[in-house]
C-alpha cells in the first residue's frame, strides 16, 4: 500500500528535504498497513491475549507491573509444576515483559492509563512497523534505500512474520525479530565502518535480542559464519576486525547479564563457534603483523608450524572441555535442527509440537507468496556483486532456508531475509525498467533512489554511496522499447497487488483467530463458542484458590493465567518426567489413574472434548502423544500398542482397544456422552470429531466426580473424590469423632397428637371448598 | 449510636431540605469518621432511653408479609389511637435483634407524608431494638391515625436444608413471630403472608390460620397485649433467585466535555441452598429441572446509555443480549456459567451516558444529580456499596447531599489523560441495600470555566515542544570535525537547486510572455500589452539569476 503511493508521488527536483519526506512517508505507511492488517483479531473479536505461551508471558508482565522488576527477577511460582515449582525469573527471557512493563510504566507516568493487558495485546502490531525501519536500513547498507523501501513494505505485510505478530499474540518472536533484523543492521554497518561506536550499538541490540529470545543462538553463529567466510574469501581488514572483536567481547558480556542465559555463552558448544573465530581472527591480526616484519620464507615456514599447533590445540582444548563437562555438548533440541528424525526417536515432547514439524512446499508460498519466487535473484544479484555486507546477506538467507525447511516454526527467521532479497529483486527490476522515463522526466517514486548519485545524495546515505556499483549507472543503456517495459512494469505491479492481497487474506483466514474464542458461521450470523473462558472462569470463581488442577500441558499456561490456579504441567515443558507422569494418568485406568492424582494432590481434573461441536483440537486426537510420552518414561506400565486395535487403528468406537476404551482419557472425555443425542439423524453418543458412535457408552466414575461441563461440552472439569467419599470405611462408634448428641425427641404433644399431611387441603368449617372449575 | 449499617428513612419524594448534608472527613480527623457522620436524622442521642407511653393502643394493626423472593419486605398498616389524656407526639417500632441486623430499609408515612424515624432504647427491653416515628401532627386524646411501614429485610430467609442436589427444588424456612411485635396492646391483629407457589411444607398454626393458594392468613387476634411473641415457623418452596451482590464498586467520572462515564464492578453470590454432589451438563442441557440455579438475569440501565460493555478479567463476556425501551436499556446478562448455590461470579458492567441530563450549571456553580446505587436485577440486595465519584481536575468546595446516612470515606486522587494535579474523588459507603435505595444524590461543586481550557493548551504546547526538538535537532551539527568534502556537495547541491528554480521561474515567465506576445499579434493592443508590465519582472528574474550563478 505505501509502496503505490510512494511511487505515485513526484516532485519537481529531489533535494534533501523531498526525498527524506518520501522515505518518512513511506516508511510510515508501511508500518501503518503492518499495524492494521495485524487487527483483524481485535476488531472481530477483542482485545484479548490469544493462544497458549502468550498467556504466560502476559501473566508474568502482570506480575512484574504489580511487583516490581527485582521482584520478578526473583520469582518463584508455586502455582506451576506442582509440586516443584518453577523459578520463572531464571527461567524466561525477560526481554519482553521488560519491554511491555517500561511503556507501561512511561504512559504511567504520563498519566495515560492503559490497561497493560492493552499493551500486550498491541506490541507485537506496534514493533511490526521497528521491523519495517530496522529492515529498510539493512536493506539500504546492502544494496541502496530504494530497495529498502521495498523490503520494508514486504515485511510489513508478509504473512510468515504476521503469523507470529498478531495483535494478542504476546509472544518473544514479535520484538525478537525486530532486534533480530537491527543487530544484523548494525553490525552490518560496523563491518562497512569499522566504527567502534557501530560495533558497540550491534552488542547493545545483540544484548536486548538475547534478553528477548532463545532465537539469539542464531545470531551468534551467523555472525561468525560471517566473518569465518570472509576470512577464507580473503577479506580479513582492519574493519572486520575491530567490529568483531567488540562485538563479541560486549556481547559475551552483556548477554550473561540474563539470568537464563548465565555462563552458557562460554560453556556450551552453541556458543563454541563464536569464542573460534574469536582466536581465529586474533591469530589471522597477529600473522598479519609478522607478516610485515618477517621475510616471505621466514613467513611460510613460520605460518605453517604456527597453524598447526594452534589447530591442534583448540581441537584438542574444546574436546578436553566437553569431556571434562565444563563445556556442554550439543542439546537435543540443537540436534533436532540437523537430524529431523532425532526428535521423533529421543524427545517426542519436541516431536509432538505442531510448529516443530518440518515445513511444506504449500507453506512456503503461503507464507512467502511471490517473493518465494523473487528471492533467488536477489540472491543472484548479491553473489554477483559480492562485497563484505553481500557475503553477510548470503549467508543468512543459505542458512535460513535450511532451518525454515526443518521446521515449521523457523519460517520467521526465513521472512526478514526473503523481504530483503525480495526487495532487492525488485528494486533492480523497476531500476532496469523505469530508466527510460526517468531521463526524460525527472523522477517517479522509490525506485530512483538507486539512481540518484553522489552529488545529489545526502546525509541518509553517506556509507552507501561509496560502494555504488559501476553497473548500476550502466545499465541504462541497453535498448529496451517502450511497449516491453510498460508491459512489464504493468505485469509486475500487477504481482505486487496480488501479492497484497494474498497476505491480507492470509492473515485475515489463517493467523486471526484467538484460538480460545471461537467462532461458528451459519445463517443466522455469528455464534461465538466461549467454552475455553467459561471453564478457565468457573475455576477461578468457584474453586479453592489454591486447588491443583490437572491437565495435559497444553493448557497449563491458559489455566495459570485465566483460572489463576495451580497446574501439574505446563507450556514450559522443562521436566519431561512430570508430563509423563501425567501422560501415565490419563492413559491409565481409573484405578491407577487415582493413585498418581492422590500422589500429586490433584483436586481437579481438567479435559478438551470436542466431541460435540466437532473441535479437532481435543485431548482424544492429542492422546497418542500423551501415551507416547508416557511410554517413554513408563515402559512397563504403558505401551503404546495396547492403545491400537488388532489392525492397528486408534479407534473410539467399539472396535477400539478395551485399554483405550476404559482410560481416564477416555472416560472423562465420553462420561454421559452416550446417552446424548445430537440431532435426530445420528444416533445416541455420536461422536462429531471422530464421526463415530463410542464404543463405551454406559460407565460410572468411581473416583471422580463431574464438577463442570462448559454449555458445548468442550471443557470438561472433574472433582477428584476424597478418599472417604468413595468407599467409606466403617468406623466403630467408640472411635467415631463426631457424635450424637441428641436423642430424637417426637415433637407430638398431648394436645397434638397427629401427623401432617403435606399439601393437604384446608377445609375451614362452614365455608364451601373452593373449586378449581370457577 | 447511630451504627453505619442497617436503617435509613425517606421515601423517593424526598425534599432537598431533608436530605444529608456530608461533609468530607478532614485530615487530622482521619481515625474518627463515623464521629464525623453529620446529618439531621441523626438526632437521637444515644444516651437518653424512650420510655413507652401506655396510653397509646393500635386499634388495627395490619401486617402483609412478603416472602416470595428472597428479601421479606413487610407493610405494616397501624391505626394508631390515643387512649390518654395528653397528646402524643411520637410512638415506637419494635424489632428484635435478628431483624435489626438484617434491616435493610424503613420508612414511615401518615397521608401521604413522610415521616421522621430515629433509633432509640427502651430501658426495660434491651433485647429489642426501637425506632421512634415522630407524628406529623400531635395526636390529641381519643384521636386515631393511620401510618404505613414499609420494612425490607434481607438475609432471614435460610433455606432449608442447605445443600440440594442439582434437580432438587430449593426449600426456604421463615422464622417469625405469629403476634406482630409492638409495645403497644392491639385491639386487631391480622397477618397475611405471601408465599411464591402453592408448595408448602409446613406451617405453624396459631387459631385462627387460613390457607389459600398462595397465601397464608393468622388471625385476626382480639386483645394482644404488647411484646407477645409466638413463634411462627413456615418452611416453603421458593425457587425464586436467592442472588447477593456481596461488593457493589459505582464510578462515575464526570466529563465537562458532556460525557459521564458509569462503571460497576459486581461480585455476585448464589445464597440459596448450595449445590451438593456433580453438576451434569447433561442433566441440565436435558430436564431443565434445575430450579435454583440461575441462568441470566435482567439489569436496567437508563434509557441514555451507550456504549455498554459487561467482562469480566478475562475479556468481554460474549452471552448477553441488549433491548433499547423507550424508557430504559434492558441488559439481559448471562453470567459465563449457571450460577448455583454456594456459585459465585465476578463482572463489570459499564456505559456513558450524556451530562446533560444529570448535570446542571449556573456560571461556575455546578450540581451533579445521580443514582446512589442503580439496578442491578429485581429483588436485589447488595452487602456493600462504594460509590465514587470522580469530578474533573479543578473541582472545589465540593458538598455532597445524600437521601439517607452513608459514610464518607476520605477523598482521593484520581489520574487519568491529561492531569497534572489529579482529579478529586469523592467515595462513600452503605451496607445492606435493596432496592428501594435507588435514589439520588446532589453534588455541589465550583469549577472555574477557564480550566477547560488546559488541557487543549497542554496537547498544543506538547506537540510545540515535539516540532521545535524536530527542528532544532536537524540543523544541530555536533560533529567535532569539518567534513570539507560533504559541505562542499550540500553546498553544491544547494546552488544547483537554486539555480533550478530559477530556471524553472524563468522558463515560466518565458511562456507567459510568450503567451503575452501571441495575444498582441491577434490583438495588436500595444498599449495594453505596455500596461501589463511583463518586462521589469522579467528584467528582474534574469538579474537574480545571473547573480546567483556568478
Amino acid at each position: 500500500m505505501g509502496r503505490t503511493q510512494a511511487k505515485t508521488m513526484s516532485s519537481m527536483s529531489s533535494p534533501l528535504g523531498v526525498k527524506s519526506l518520501l522515505v518518512f512517508t513511506v516508511l510510515m505507511l508501511a508500518w501503518l498497513a503492518g499495524f492494521l492488517s495485524r487487527l483483524f483479531a481485535v476488531i472481530r473479536f477483542e482485545s484479548i491475549i490469544h493462544e497458549f505461551d502468550p498467556w504466560f508471558n502476559y501473566r508474568a508482565t502482570a506480575h512484574m507491573v504489580k511487583n516490581g522488576f527485582y521482584n520478578f527477577l526473583n520469582w518463584f511460582d508455586e502455582r506451576a509444576w506442582y509440586p516443584l515449582g518453577r523459578i520463572v525469573g531464571g527461567t524466561v527471557y525477560p526481554g519482553l515483559m521488560v519491554t511491555s512493563g517500561s511503556i507501561h510504566y512511561i504512559l504511567n507516568l504520563l498519566n495515560i492509563p492503559v490497561h497493560i493487558r492493552d499493551i500486550c495485546v498491541f506490541l507485537a502490531p506496534i514493533f511490526s512497523g521497528l521491523t519495517a525501519i530496522a529492515t529498510y536500513l539493512l536493506t539500504k547498507e546492502i544494496w541502496s534505500a530504494g530497495a529498502g523501501l521495498f523490503a520494508a513494505c514486504f515485511i510489513a505485510v508478509v504473512p510468515g512474520y504476521i503469523s507470529r505478530s498478531v495483535a494478542g499474540s504476546y509472544d518473544n518472536e514479535g520484538i525478537a525479530i525486530f532486534a533480530l533484523m537491527f543487530t544484523y543492521f548494525l553490525w552490518v554497518k560496523s563491518v562497512k565502518t569499522g566504527s567502534l561506536f557501530w560495533s558497540s550499538m550491534a552488542s547493545l541490540s545483540y544484548f536486548y535480542m538475547v534478553s528477548a529470545w532463545g532465537g539469539y543462538v542464531y545470531i551468534i553463529n551467523l555472525i561468525p559464519l560471517h566473518v569465518f567466510a570472509l576470512l577464507l574469501m580473503g577479506r580479513f581488514s582492519h574493519r572486520l576486525y575491530t567490529a568483531y572483536t567488540t562485538f563479541y567481547i560486549l556481547g559475551l558480556i552483556c548477554s550473561m547479564q540474563i539470568p537464563f542465559v548465565g555462563f552458557q555463552p562460554i560453556r556450551t558448544s552453541e556458543h563454541m563457534a563464536a569464542a573460534g573465530v574469536f582466536a581465529l581472527l586474533n591469530a589471522v591480526a597477529v600473522l598479519k603483523y609478522l607478516q610485515s616484519v618477517m621475510t616471505r620464507a621466514e613467513f611460510r615456514h613460520f605460518f605453517l608450524v604456527a597453524a598447526g599447533t594452534a589447530a591442534g590445540a583448540v581441537f584438542l582444548a574444546v574436546v578436553g572441555l566437553t569431556w571434562m563437562g565444563i563445556v556442554a555438548p550439543w542439546s537435543g533440541r540443537f540436534y533436532s535442527l540437523w537430524d529431523t528424525g532425532y526428535a521423533k526417536i529421543h524427545i517426542p515432547i519436541i516431536a509432538s509440537v505442531s510448529e516443530h514439524q518440518p515445513t511444506t512446499w504449500f507453506s512456503f508460498f503461503f507464507d512467502l507468496h511471490i517473493l518465494v519466487a523473487t528471492f533467488p535473484v536477489g540472491l543472484w544479484y548479491c553473489i554477483k556483486n559480492i562485497n563484505d555486507e553481500r557475503v553477510f546477506i548470503v549467508l543468512f538467507a543459505v542458512s535460513a532456508v535450511y532451518f525454515a525447511g526443518v521446521m515449521v516454526r523457523l519460517m520467521l527467521t526465513l521472512t526478514p531475509v526473503v523481504c530483503v532479497l525480495g526487495g532487492i529483486a525488485f528494486s533492480r527490476l523497476f531500476e532496469v525498467y523505469l530508466k527510460e522515463e526517468e531521463q526524460s522526466r525527472p523522477q517517479s517514486g522509490d525506485s530512483s533512489d538507486d539512481d540518484e548519485d553522489g552529488e545529489k545524495n545526502n546525509k541518509y546515505d553517506k556509507a552507501g554511496k561509496l560502494r555504488k556499483m559501476k553497473h548500476e549507472q550502466q545499465s541504462s543503456n541497453d535498448g529496451l522499447g517502450v511497449n516491453i517495459r510498460s508491459m512489464v512494469i504493468v505485469a509486475v505491479l500487477m504481482i505486487l497487488m496480488m501479492f497484497s492481497v494474498h497476505c491480507t487474506w492470509v492473515t485475515s483466514n489463517a493467523y486471526s483467530s484467538p484460538s480460545i474464542v471461537l467462532a461458528s458461521y451459519s445463517q443466522d450470523g455469528r455464534q461465538i463458542l466461549d467454552d475455553f473462558r467459561e471453564a478457565y472462569y468457573w475455576l477461578a470463581q468457584n474453586t479453592d484458590t489454591d486447588a491443583r488442577v490437572m491437565s495435559w500441558w497444553d493448557y497449563g499456561y491458559q489455566i495459570a493465567g485465566m483460572a489463576n490456579r495451580t497446574t501439574l504441567v505446563d507450556n514450559n515443558t522443562w521436566n519431561n518426567s512430570h508430563i509423563a507422569l501425567v501422560g501415565k494418568a490419563m492413559s491409565s485406568n481409573e484405578t491407577a489413574a487415582y493413585d498418581i492424582m492422590t500422589a500429586l494432590d490433584v483436586d481437579y481434573v481438567l479435559v478438551i472434548f470436542g466431541g460435540v461441536i466437532g473441535y479437532s483440537g481435543d485431548d482424544i486426537n492429542k492422546f497418542l502423544w500423551m501415551v507416547r510420552i508416557a511410554e517413554g518414561e513408563h515402559p512397563k506400565d504403558i505401551k503404546e500398542s495396547d492403545y491400537f486395535t488388532d489392525r492397528g487403528e486408534f479407534r473410539v468406537d467399539a472396535q477400539g482397544s478395551s485399554t483405550l476404551l476404559n482410560c481416564l482419557m477416555y472416560k472423562l472425555s465420553y462420561y454421559r456422552f452416550g446417552e446424548l443425542k445430537l440431532d435426530f439423524r445420528t444416533p445416541h453418543g455420536f461422536d462429531r470429531t471422530r464421526n463415530t458412535v463410542i464404543g463405551n457408552k454406559d460407565f460410572k466414575l468411581t473416583y471422580l466426580e463431574e464438577a463442570y461441563t462448559t454449555e458445548h461440552w468442550l471443557v470438561r472439569v472433574y472433582r477428584v473424590k476424597k478418599p472417604d467419599e468413595f468407599n467409606r470405611p466403617r468406623i466403630p462408634v467408640s472411635q467415631r469423632k463426631v457424635k450424637r448428641r441428641n436423642v430424637y425427641l417426637t415433637k407430638k404433644t398431648s394436645k397434638r397428637r397427629r401427623g401432617s399431611i403435606k399439601n393437604r387441603p384446608v377445609v375451614v368449617k362452614g365455608h364451601r371448598p373452593k373449586t378449581k372449575l370457577t | 449510636m447511630v451504627s453505619d449499617g442497617g436503617w435509613l428513612r425517606g421515601g423517593t419524594g424526598i425534599t432537598p431540605q431533608r436530605v444529608c448534608d456530608i461533609r468530607p472527613p478532614t485530615p487530622k480527623m482521619e481515625g474518627h469518621l463515623k464521629v464525623l457522620l453529620l446529618g439531621l436524622l441523626v438526632v437521637a442521642s444515644s444516651a437518653t432511653y424512650d420510655s413507652i407511653n401506655k396510653d397509646l393502643i393500635n386499634k388495627k394493626f395490619d401486617r402483609k408479609l412478603d416472602i416470595s423472593s428472597q428479601l421479606v419486605k413487610i407493610t405494616n398498616k397501624i391505626t394508631l389511637e390515643n387512649g390518654g389524656s395528653g397528646a402524643v407526639k411520637s410512638f415506637l417500632l419494635a424489632f428484635t435483634k435478628v431483624e435489626k441486623d438484617n434491616l435493610s430499609y424503613l420508612n414511615a408515612q401518615s397521608g401521604g407524608t413522610v415521616l421522621k424515624l430515629a433509633e432509640t432504647r427502651v430501658q426495660e427491653h434491651r433485647d429489642l431494638a426501637f425506632f421512634k416515628v415522630e407524628l406529623k401532627d400531635a395526636l390529641q386524646s381519643g384521636k386515631t391515625v393511620n401510618v404505613e411501614v414499609e420494612i425490607i429485610l434481607t438475609q432471614i430467609l435460610e433455606p432449608y436444608p442447605a445443600i440440594i442436589q442439582q434437580g432438587e427444588k430449593q426449600l426456604v424456612r421463615y422464622s417469625g413471630n405469629h403476634y406482630i411485635l409492638t409495645p403497644y396492646s392491639s385491639n386487631t391483629q391480622t397477618t397475611t403472608v405471601t408465599l411464591p407457589s402453592p408448595n408448602i411444607e409446613s406451617y405453624s398454626r396459631l387459631k385462627p390460620t387460613t390457607h389459600t393458594d398462595t397465601s397464608i392468613t393468622y388471625g385476626p387476634y382480639e386483645g394482644v397485649a404488647g411484646f407477645s411473641e409466638d413463634s411462627m415457623n413456615v418452611h416453603f418452596e421458593n425457587n425464586a433467585p436467592f442472588l447477593t451482590v456481596s461488593r457493589l464498586e459505582r464510578v462515575i467520572e464526570v466529563s465537562h466535555w458532556g460525557n459521564i462515564a458509569i462503571e460497576e464492578t459486581i461480585d455476585v453470590l448464589h445464597t440459596g441452598a448450595k449445590l451438593k454432589g456433580p453438576f451434569s451438563r447433561y442433566d441440565y442441557q436435558r430436564e431443565h429441572n434445575s430450579y435454583s440455579s440461575i441462568k441470566s438475569f435482567k439489569t436496567i440501565m437508563p434509557a441514555s446509555a451507550k456504549d455498554v460493555y459487561y467482562r469480566d478479567e478475562i475479556g468481554n463476556i460474549s452471552t448477553s443480549h441488549m433491548r433499547v425501551q423507550d424508557d430504559a436499556v434492558e441488559l439481559d446478562l448471562r453470567p459465563r456459567f449457571p450460577l448455583f448455590g454456594g456459585w459465585k461470579t465476578h463482572y463489570k458492567i459499564g456505559y456513558n451516558v450524556p451530562s446533560y441530563e444529570y448535570l446542571y450549571s449556573s456560571g461556575d456553580e455546578y450540581i451533579l444529580k445521580m443514582r446512589i446505587l442503580d439496578h442491578v436485577f429485581d429483588d436485589f440486595t447488595v452487602d456493600e456499596l462504594v460509590l465514587k465519584i470522580i469530578l474533573p481536575e479543578g473541582v472545589r468546595n465540593i458538598i455532597l447531599e445524600t437521601p439517607y446516612l452513608v459514610e464518607r470515606l476520605p477523598d482521593a486522587k484520581h489520574f487519568t489523560y491529561l492531569d497534572t494535579v489529579g482529579r478529586p474523588v469523592v467515595s462513600v459507603t452503605k451496607k445492606n441495600l435493596v432496592e428501594s435505595h435507588i435514589q439520588d444524590f446532589t453534588l455541589h461543586y465550583q469549577f472555574p470555566s477557564i480550566l477547560m481550557l488546559q488541557e487543549p493548551l497542554l496537547v498544543v504546547i506538547a506537540f510545540f515542544i515535539l516540532f521545535i526538538t524536530v527542528i532544532f535537532y536537524v540543523r544541530l551539527d555536533l560533529t567535532l570535525s569539518k567534513d570539507d568534502a560533504t559541505e562542499a556537495k550540500m553546498r553544491v547541491s544547494s546552488y544547483c537547486e537554486q539555480v533550478h528554480t530559477h530556471h524553472d521561474k524563468r522558463a515560466r515567465l518565458y511562456e507567459k510572455l510568450e503567451e503575452e506576445l501571441q495575444k498582441l499579434k491577434t490583438s495588436k493592443d500595444v498599449a495594453q500589452s505596455q500596461t501589463a508590465g511583463f518586462r521589469p519582472a522579467f528584467r528582474a528574474a534574469n538579474r537574480t539569476l545571473i547573480s546567483c550563478i556568478l
